[in-house]
């Protein structure tokens, strides 16, 4: 597992460009965490890459139009999925016919 | 004075030096459609959006210019992706201009809406939906730039009916200035892997391995055409005097006459070059990307060689083969800096004479044993031959695809095109439409197969309506053709799903368009010469005055030869069934 770090002006559609890089690779992405850093925006992104797919993906990044930077660390350890953060994301969607101010509502939209 | 959304977009359009756009309208574009009159742009109604965007090709691929193509929302988005992607893939400057939505609807489902922005996000270089009216001038400039600039490419803008309604007080349209990137980002663009290239040592030092090679090639792609850097390249060439090729997008660059042109390289190459190819141990390429169709299989591609590679994006290097020396840039700026270092260097290059006549040798010129003796590439010859000169010949996909760059010797950079990259059946009807109208007094020949006609063969509605001369043929083998050819090779002859032969009458269905169409048979090909009466027909109708259409009957089991195999070497090539 490879980390890289992105920094791009965050335009329209620029992260997603930058996660279709690696998509269209058919490469599974793991862990994915953007932010904003001043000036830009990062993407941090652990991948399991090869050599030859480093050198693509360095260079597909940089032809996308607000990618500023592209950095490559060390191996990392496993992401640590959040599993509090996510939980409540893996619940189902409400149903349109439940109000978002009744009880089960709300409750499910906590 | 305040004036709408449209209006901006339209002078914005101007102000880019358009003045001719494809499209189609519908509900969420109707209000640029209401201001196109009194505009300056002239607009053409295809009969389907991807006819709008295969015709705004067509232009952008023989101009060089931007080519436009407006559709509305939902299925009139989603019908112009083939063309976005075929733009993506061939480097052609393309923009989009699609109508949304209004701006509260987006999100919602709304009656033909669709993410035409998420939907296009791989497939083109640049995208914008435009969110307030405040931005149109700013995201057109800019969409006109990143088309343009560097390796040439779609972009899409999609514009929320509201905003083509909405009105502001508009000072004129504005030119967009690229944000200055980091030093190191500006440098990768500049060199491909952030070491130095491109730079006057590293010219050097290919100098140095062309006075070490023993067997130098050059091979040319559709880079130097679109740098506008095909006098510095046949320059090069001469000096160079070693034995090139073309891939299919690179046919024209190099004018086939030249000494040591070798030809077409790659799946139906021709036997010089990809044995040339397979054997050489410097390869310099200008432009191309050396995608699978050229290489064969990239382990045994060029097993001999380094390879020096001209491109202007460092996306392109790499992706199959790794190049020892990469040159990134504009060819139009590397090519004359490295020709002139290599003019520099005092010491002259080695003389490859006995490697020269080996590549060039009478032994491997021929292009197929047997090929001169098929009717359809007699047929090919005959209509070729008969072309007056700067003509330009756009051709589907398919085997007639094949046959017509293997047999079409133009000296014009532009003056063969083709979806070469995404090979999207259906895109020479409409694009010939595109060529027509960018040079009306050129003679524009469609090739197409019976299977790819279909595909857009709507559009034969186009060229009646406008009156446009397009000479268009049919190779009418009453198959899918390729699919067939590998079917019986690869797949004992089973014909799954690529039997033609219910095809309806193209005669009647272009007269029903009011199009003159005639038919030949390929045993008016048997002869040779060819009679009085076929040469007649074939120069009666290159050189009647309006549109016509000649379907050409032809066996069906012909095939495309030489043939590399999928998966096979370039020196593997085939040159009939087995």
């Amino acid at each position: 597992m490879q980390a890289f770090y992105i920094r791009y002006r965050n335009t329209q559609g620029t992260l997603m460009r930058i996660l279709n890089a690696v998509s269209r690779r058919a490469l599974d992405l793991p862990s994915v965490h953007a932010e904003a850093t001043e000036p830009d925006h990062q993407v941090t992104l652990q991948l399991e890459v090869t050599p030859k797919q480093v050198g693509q993906l360095f260079r597909e990044w940089y032809a996308i139009a607000d990618v500023t930077d592209v950095q490559t660390g060390a191996e990392l350890h496993s992401a640590k999925v959040n599993v509090e953060l996510a939980a409540p994301w893996n619940l189902p969607h409400p149903p349109a016919s439940v109000a978002g101010n009744t009880e089960e509502g709300n409750v499910i939209r906590a | 004075m305040e004036i709408k959304g449209a209006d901006i977009v339209l002078q914005c359009l101007r102000a880019e030096g358009v003045d001719l756009v494809f499209g189609y309208p519908g509900g969420a574009i109707m209000p640029l459609y209401d201001a196109l009159e009194g505009s300056g742009v002239r607009h053409i109604l295809t009969r389907h959006e991807q006819g709008a965007i295969f015709a705004a090709e067509g232009y952008a691929r023989v101009t060089g210019k931007a080519g436009v193509a407006i559709a509305t929302s939902g299925p009139g988005a989603t019908n112009l992706v083939t063309g976005i992607a075929d733009a993506k893939m061939d480097s052609v400057p393309l923009v989009c201009i699609t109508g949304q939505v209004r701006s509260a609807l987006i999100g919602t489902d709304a009656f033909q809406e669709t993410d035409v922005f998420g939907v296009t996000l791989s497939l083109t270089k640049w995208s914008r939906i435009v969110r307030s009216i405040d931005e149109i001038a700013d995201v057109i400039a800019e969409g006109f730039y990143w088309a343009r600039s560097g390796r040439p490419g779609p972009v899409v803008i999609d514009i929320p009916t509201d905003m083509l309604k909405a009105k502001k007080e508009f000072s004129g349209a504005v030119k967009f200035v690229p944000r200055a990137r980091p030093e190191k980002a500006e440098k990768h663009a500049a060199n491909g892997n952030g070491n130095a290239a491109g730079k006057p040592n590293r010219f050097d030092s290919i100098v140095a391995m062309l006075q070490k090679a023993q067997r130098p090639v050059a091979l040319v792609g559709a880079g130097a055409k679109l740098s506008g850097a095909i006098p510095e390249l046949r320059r090069l060439l001469d000096d160079l005097n070693v034995p090139s090729f073309a891939t299919v997008h690179g046919l024209g660059a190099v004018p086939p006459q030249a000494p040591h042109y070798l030809g077409m390289v790659g799946m139906h190459g021709t036997r010089a070059a990809n044995m040339a190819l397979h054997e050489t141990d410097l390869l310099l390429v200008f432009g191309a990307r050396l995608d699978d169709r050229v290489t064969g299989d990239p382990s045994r591609f060029a097993p001999f060689a380094k390879i020096v590679h001209f491109e202007i994006d460092p996306a392109q290097l790499d992706r199959v083969r790794a190049c020892e020396i990469p040159v990134v840039g504009d060819l139009a700026e590397t090519i004359p800096a490295f020709h002139k270092a290599m003019r520099n260097a005092g010491s002259s290059l080695p003389d490859w004479n006995e490697w020269r006549d080996v590549a060039c040798g009478a032994e491997r010129a021929e292009l197929d044993p047997r090929g001169l003796a098929q009717p359809t590439i007699r047929f090919l010859d005959e209509l070729f031959s008969r072309l007056p000169q700067n003509s330009v010949v756009i051709a589907d996909v398919g085997q007639h695809q094949m046959w017509a760059a293997q047999r079409y010797r133009s000296s014009s950079p532009r003056g063969f095109i083709t979806s070469g990259g995404l090979g999207a059946m259906g895109f020479a009807l409409p694009a010939a439409v595109g060529v027509q109208l960018a040079q009306p007094e050129t003679c524009v020949l469609c090739v197409s197969g019976d299977g790819g006609f279909q595909m857009n063969i709507q559009e034969l509605a186009t060229v009646h309506r406008l009156g446009l001369p397009v000479k268009m043929v049919i190779v009418d083998n009453k198959y899918l053709g390729m699919v067939r050819q590998w079917q019986q090779l690869f797949y004992q002859r089973n014909y799954a799903e690529t039997d033609l032969s219910d095809n309806p009458d193209f005669v009647e269905i272009a007269k029903a368009y009011k199009i003159p169409a005639r038919r030949l048979n390929e045993d008016a090909m048997r002869e040779f010469p060819v009679s009085q009466g076929t040469g007649d027909l074939i120069d009666g109708f290159l050189h009647s005055r309006g549109p016509e259409l000649l379907v050409f009957d032809c066996a069906p089991e012909a095939n495309v030869f030489p043939m590399v195999p999928a998966g096979a070497s370039l020196s593997e090539m085939v040159f009939e069934e087995e």
